[in-house]
């Protein structure tokens, strides 16, 4: 069974009285533990499919489903990192990220040993009791994705995770979640603009159209990923100048590219 | 900075007292009878302090007073914060409930000094329930907003994290609404005060305001000025107090300043 599915999933928003298409018969589906990121010229849907899997928004018609059931409401089983991070500005870096795991009922001493850990692995070590607001964008961006990975949750998505990071704090992150994606797969819904991003991070890329979003074609990174043994490259740059690599990145680049110029006419 | 700052303010109040000083004693341009002398007001301080006026002593008056304001002020801000809140959460409490409040608030609240008064007399409870009317607008008014102006994304970060109901309402609806919420308690205070004080005036046995009646039946300035002095400076110590509380209550926005 797909762990997340769109079938024929046609979304207006009704603004002004007028219907207005966002989305038109959008179909994907994404197995259990895969990793597959979106891309598609701003304002194309992106951020309402996700919104669709995480239950803050549904269909017009067609079906959105996770684990074989109709997305009703959202939960802490879809963990969501937001593209405007959503931090709670009244709690602590510590007490933002512990909040899930509270809710989840988990005792007191592994959340501080899971939090800790989170803390760790997002490098925010030293800002667990800073408020939200005392972070740089960077960081608070990490908090966010740290609140949802303390979670340990089957459906990871993000929205443009890495969109507010300087280009050395988000190589890091990258390397650190293909690391992660590897050792502990997660079904992943990830959005970003960044074509080399989604490359290297995705088992598929799915393109959409410009608005109203369609997923144009998917492409399929893994097996080239898999027969050229890119994750046996530790760094990021490594990877990004083998031939197979850029030969992928430029044939997304492309398809991509058709959708924005047709943006500009 | 602020210690500058206060140096200067002190210099504006003894330039005033000075000014105050030369147009009663010193001049008499300004008669005794129509405003006090710096020596009559201190006399009149020394009575009220010290021998009693209008049934009390100062510190009775003041007593008296500041527990009709916490009163009114607690019984107000406990009822109209949670009102506030809900009518902001949910449509059908406020499609149920704002009726009313159109039709109640365009009656000044000191309107209602005489049905309190019919009501429950010349004692505390009128006096509370004034207060109350009075006080209660604010606070429903600016919770409600602070609910309203809440981010969708950070009540749907909530739930994703599978926040229950109750903790929800405590940790993230109220602290989101929090800073309105004060603002409404300021406000709700200044309104406390304005008709206690307007209440006492009209039927009190002790208060500031009665202070206020008796010497203006006695045509005696001094001790005007005095009960005006003690409302201001008690209006502002109780500022003071809600302040102080507002800043321990939000911590994550005292850092923003510092
Ligand atoms: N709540 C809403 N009401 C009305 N229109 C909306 C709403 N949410 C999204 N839209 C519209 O739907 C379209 C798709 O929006 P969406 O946020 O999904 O785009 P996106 O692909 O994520 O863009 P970006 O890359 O800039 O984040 C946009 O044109 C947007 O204006
Ligand atoms: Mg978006």
């Amino acid at each position: 069974m797909d762990a997340i599915r769109f079938d024929g999933v046609h979304k207006a928003f009704r603004r002004a009285g007028i219907d207005f298409v966002a989305l038109e018969k959008v179909d994907l589906a994404i197995a259990p533990q895969e990793f597959v990121a979106i891309v598609g010229p701003s304002g194309c849907g992106k951020t309402t499919c996700l919104r669709m899997a995480a239950g803050f928004e549904f269909p017009t018609s067609g079906e959105v489903t996770v684990d074989g059931r109709i997305v009703t409401a959202p939960g802490p089983d879809r963990a969501v990192v937001f593209q405007q991070f959503a931090l709670f500005p009244w709690k602590t870096v510590f007490e933002n990220i512990e909040l899930g795991l509270r809710n989840k009922g988990v005792p007191k001493a592994e959340r501080g040993d899971r939090v800790a850990e989170a803390i760790a692995l997002m490098n925010l070590q030293g800002y667990e009791t800073a408020f939200p607001h005392q972070l740089s964008g960077g960081m608070q961006q990490r908090v966010a994705i740290a609140r949802a990975y303390v979670l340990d949750p089957d459906v990871l998505l993000m929205d443009e995770p890495f969109g507010a990071l300087d280009a050395q704090t988000r190589v890091v992150m990258q390397e650190e979640l293909v690391r992660l994606a590897r050792r502990n797969p997660r079904t992943v819904l990830f959005i970003t603009h960044s074509v080399e991003e989604a490359v290297y991070l995705a088992d598929r890329v799915a393109v959409m159209t410009r608005r109203p979003g369609r997923i144009k074609e998917v492409i399929n990174v893994k097996p080239v990923r898999v027969a050229e043994h890119w994750d046996d490259h530790a760094r990021i740059e490594d990877v990004m100048d083998l031939e197979s690599f850029v030969h992928l990145r430029t044939r997304i680049w492309k398809s991509l590219r058709d959708e924005k110029g047709s943006q500009d006419r | 900075m602020i210690a500058r700052r206060s140096i200067v303010g002190l210099g504006t109040i003894m330039v005033l007292v000075g000014c105050w000083y030369v147009l009663t004693s010193a001049t008499g341009l300004v008669s005794p009878g129509r405003f006090p002398s710096p020596q009559d007001a201190w006399e009149s301080a020394w009575q009220v302090t010290v021998t009693g006026y209008a049934n009390g002593r100062l510190h009775e008056h003041i007593l008296h007073s500041l527990k009709l304001i916490a009163l009114g002020f607690l019984v107000a801000a406990g009822t109209g914060v949670p009102l506030g809140l809900l009518m902001g959460w949910s449509r059908r409490a406020d499609a149920i409930i704002s009726p009313i409040f159109l039709l109640i608030r365009p009656i000044p609240p000191l309107a209602w000094i005489p049905l309190a008064i019919l009501w429950l007399g010349l004692g505390d409870a009128a006096k509370i329930m004034v207060i109350w009317f009075a006080a209660f607008v604010p606070s429903v008014i600016n919770s409600y907003t602070g609910v309203r102006t809440i981010e969708c994304y950070v009540v749907e970060a909530a739930s994703m994290l599978g926040t229950p109901r109750w903790r929800f309402v405590l940790e993230v609806l109220v602290p989101a609404a929090s800073p309105m919420i004060f603002t409404g308690l300021r406000l709700s205070l200044q309104a406390s005060w304005t008709t206690l004080v307007a209440a006492e005036l009209v039927g009190a046995l002790y208060g500031l305001g009665r202070i206020l009646n008796v010497a203006q039946q006695d045509i005696y300035p001094g001790m005007i000025l005095v009960g005006m002095i003690c409302v201001a400076i008690l209006g502002w110590a109780t500022t003071r107090l809600l302040a102080h509380a507002e800043s321990l209550a939000l911590p994550w926005l005292r850092t923003a300043e510092a």
